[in-house]
């Protein structure tokens, strides 16, 4: 039986963390966390790259404060073509990607909870260019159950 | 160097053959075509096909002479795409509405689709996203949808509910009700109701608070929202522990959609189990309104009487499944043929009961009196002490519906005969975590089911299907004297519905977990079903817990 040990040293020791060393892939959500921030707009923009020869999104989790609209930017720097299909309220948003090529997006999550993307050609996806967007607060105050607050885990 | 600019991310949907725009159709969907949906039996504008509840439809093309060359109109198919929640979950549960030669259907995730329904081309589509982490007890369903003034509405499983225009399924509004971080979500099918649209709420295997809420068709503004469990001081409160929240956490979700009499002007909604499940030990009392049904006045939200079927349940035996309006010997009845494996007959202007016999094949949990009296046999009591009954926790019917027709004075009933094993484990409730009370686990041997017709004036039974599987989908009745109803191993049958005969079998694929309906364009009769196994298979029917998956919806019609 495996003993459960820190994740992170051990990613990179296995080399989980790249291509084609501990295992095919890499494993998903490795490729850090970004914050969508406030534009001068007034709506959230996020950014999102495809590193060369590493297959993943960078960064791989983006953290959206609250629900409501992500402009978001995808850049592929990699020398091969991808695409994202990307979650949004009314139907999945779809872009192709070509060799350094860069595109936007628009997006509507709800939220709170969290919603992947990829790159859906070939295996992408399983090879590593699976990301993730969190979306964090909470439902309005007129859904809520009218209860005491509750212990949570 | 300068990069290729990629453009902006398009709808998925603009990448395929949809078309886009439906014809107006639904802007001529009223409450008052509703009320006399029977009255155009060409279409199925409401769940259950009328507010009645019964699953019948007096389309007689379709018959038990000709039934045996029933054969494929087309199919309709989506799959799933991208990583979604619940992704070994996902099942196509709905019940296709129709209008003028329009379907409405919702599958799992979020999809609604129009689909033309002589041709099966899909007309547009909408996607809601469900976080992948949303709770569901369940599986990744969806039941169906409602139509009126333009409008289709349907409920999301992070507990939305949206008004689609039903011309471009654009959204309308959008309200949120219900809470995901407390573990709740959202699955049954709407019902519009004067110019309200209804819902219910799911989560009672997460210990959150049951509750009905009313929206107005064309602001969404909440009219009203009535709890099926009471604080402390309101009716029923004495039913749970003084001392305590067992109340906060109590369950009683209705997770169903309801029926409707519009002389009464009552509701007839069933509410799901109490929470912890099996764990009796923290809600000592009845616990209203759990297993009940509440007979609600849509106008204000109020509780006008309830009948409990299950009190202080310890088995799980939810009571959301439908409660059938039929009147007999003038008097105005509901039947309901509830989880616990028991055939309520109640008197709807009262809750009185006027019947209850068995309808289940194997009931060893307890007795009920020919009085009501309910009386516990078999039950989980002592940590860790494994107890065995019959029905299991999916119950002799699951939520699938049971189907009345006025032709034969029939009902016709999909019973699963399925124990389980349930050992008490206590534990401490956290929001949004599993709030069982104990491990369980179902039969996968000594399993079957049944179709079975009983006699709506006498309870008793008048004929039988056997299956070896359990039978897991809803009944549909025909004028045409017949009942078409799925199988787990994917036949989709006809049987005659005064004799049982079983006349037409086709092989879908995949198990059956819907609600088949029935409709017509220019006079040629169609049955649609939508097929796709999975949502709590571990449940239900473990069996077949390896079964295939699909996503199929199938339309039926007799050749040209």
């Amino acid at each position: 039986m495996a003993n459960r040990v820190e994740l992170s040293g051990w990613v990179t020791a296995l080399g989980l963390d790249r291509q084609n060393k501990g295992t095919l892939g890499r494993l998903v959500t490795l490729g850090g966390l970004g914050h969508a921030e406030v534009g001068a707009d007034g709506r959230l923009h996020a950014r999102v790259r495809i590193p060369p020869d590493e297959l993943i999104w960078e960064p791989s989790v983006i953290v959206m404060p609250y629900g409501g609209d992500l402009e978001l930017e995808l850049v592929n720097d990699d020398q091969n073509t991808h695409c994202a299909l990307l979650p949004s309220n009314g139907d999945l948003q779809w872009i192709w990607l070509p060799v350094y090529s860069r595109g936007t997006a628009t997006l509507n999550l709800d939220g709170p909870g969290y919603y992947w993307y990829g790159s859906n050609i070939g295996n992408d996806e399983g090879r590593g260019l699976l990301g993730m967007i969190a979306v964090l607060g909470d439902v309005p105050q007129e859904a809520r159950l009218d209860r005491p607050p509750q212990p949570r885990p | 160097m300068e990069y290729v600019q990629a453009g902006h991310a398009v709808n998925l949907g603009t990448l395929s053959g949809v078309k886009g725009s439906a014809p107006p159709v639904a802007q001529n969907v009223t409450y008052e075509r509703i009320l006399k949906a029977r009255a155009e039996p060409q279409n199925w504008l409401t769940y259950y096909g009328a507010y009645d509840g019964q699953r019948y439809s007096p389309l007689d093309q379709i018959n038990t002479e000709n039934v045996k060359r029933l054969t494929p109109a087309w199919v309709f198919q989506r799959g799933p795409i991208g990583l979604h929640a619940g992704q070994s979950t996902y099942s196509f549960e709905a019940a296709p509405i129709v209008v003028d030669g329009v379907m409405y259907v919702s599958g799992w995730d979020g999809w609604v689709w129009t689909i033309d329904a002589r041709t099966g081309e899909e007309l547009w589509a909408y996607h809601h996203e469900i976080p992948f982490d949303t709770s569901l007890c369940c599986g990744n369903v969806n039941r169906g949808v409602a139509v009126a003034n333009g409008k289709v509405f349907v409920v999301t499983l992070n507990a939305h509910v949206l008004a689609l225009d039903a011309v471009t399924g654009k959204p309308v509004w959008d309200k949120t009700y219900g809470d995901v971080r407390a573990g709740e979500s959202a699955t049954l099918a709407p019902l519009v109701v004067k110019n309200l649209v209804i819902v219910g709420s799911s989560g009672g295997e997460f210990g959150v608070r049951g509750h009905l809420d009313a929206f107005d068709l064309d602001t969404g503004r909440r009219a009203w929202r009535t709890y099926t469990v009471p604080k402390p001081g309101e009716p029923g409160s004495d039913t749970w522990p003084k001392d305590g929240q067992a109340w906060a956490r109590g369950g009683a979700n209705c997770w169903v959609t309801g029926t409707y009499d519009p002389e009464l002007n009552l509701l007839y909604w069933g509410t799901g189990n109490p929470s912890p499940d099996f764990d009796g030990s923290v809600r000592e009392g009845d616990n209203l309104y759990t297993d009940s049904v509440v007979a609600v006045d849509p106008d204000n939200g109020q509780i006008r009487w309830h009948y409990q079927y299950t009190p202080h349940d310890l088995w799980d035996y939810d009571s959301v499944m439908e409660h059938i309006l039929f009147d007999l010997d003038g008097r105005k009845l509901l039947a309901h043929f509830d989880k616990n494996g028991y055939f309520f007959v109640l008197d709807r202007t009262n809750g009185q009961l006027v019947r209850v016999t068995p309808f289940g094949e194997r009931i060893t949990w307890g007795e009920i009196s020919a009085d009501g009296k309910v009386t516990p046999k078999v039950y989980p009591e002592k940590e860790g002490e494994p107890v065995h009954v019959w029905p299991g926790p999916a119950g002799a019917k699951e939520w699938t519906h049971a189907a009345y027709s006025p032709k034969t004075q029939m009902f016709y009933v999909p019973v699963q005969d399925v124990g389980a094993e349930i050992t008490l484990r206590r534990r401490e409730f956290k929001e949004s975590i599993p709030y069982w009370g104990a491990s369980v686990n179902v039969d996968t041997k000594d399993v079957q089911g049944f179709v079975k017709a009983f006699d709506a004036a006498t309870g008793q039974e008048r004929w039988r299907y056997r299956d070896d599987r359990p039978i897991s989908a809803s009944v549909l009745a025909t004028g045409g004297d017949l009942v078409f109803v799925g199988e787990a191993t994917g036949e989709f049958d006809a049987f005659n519905a005064q004799t049982g005969e079983l006349l037409w079998q086709f092989q879908t694929g995949s198990g059956h977990h819907s609600s088949p309906t029935t409709y017509s364009i220019d006079g040629r009769q169609y049955i649609a079903v939508p097929t796709g196994w999975g949502a709590w298979v571990e449940g239900f029917a473990p069996d077949m817990f390896g079964a295939p998956r699909g996503d199929a919806l199938f339309v039926f019609a007799l050749p040209e």
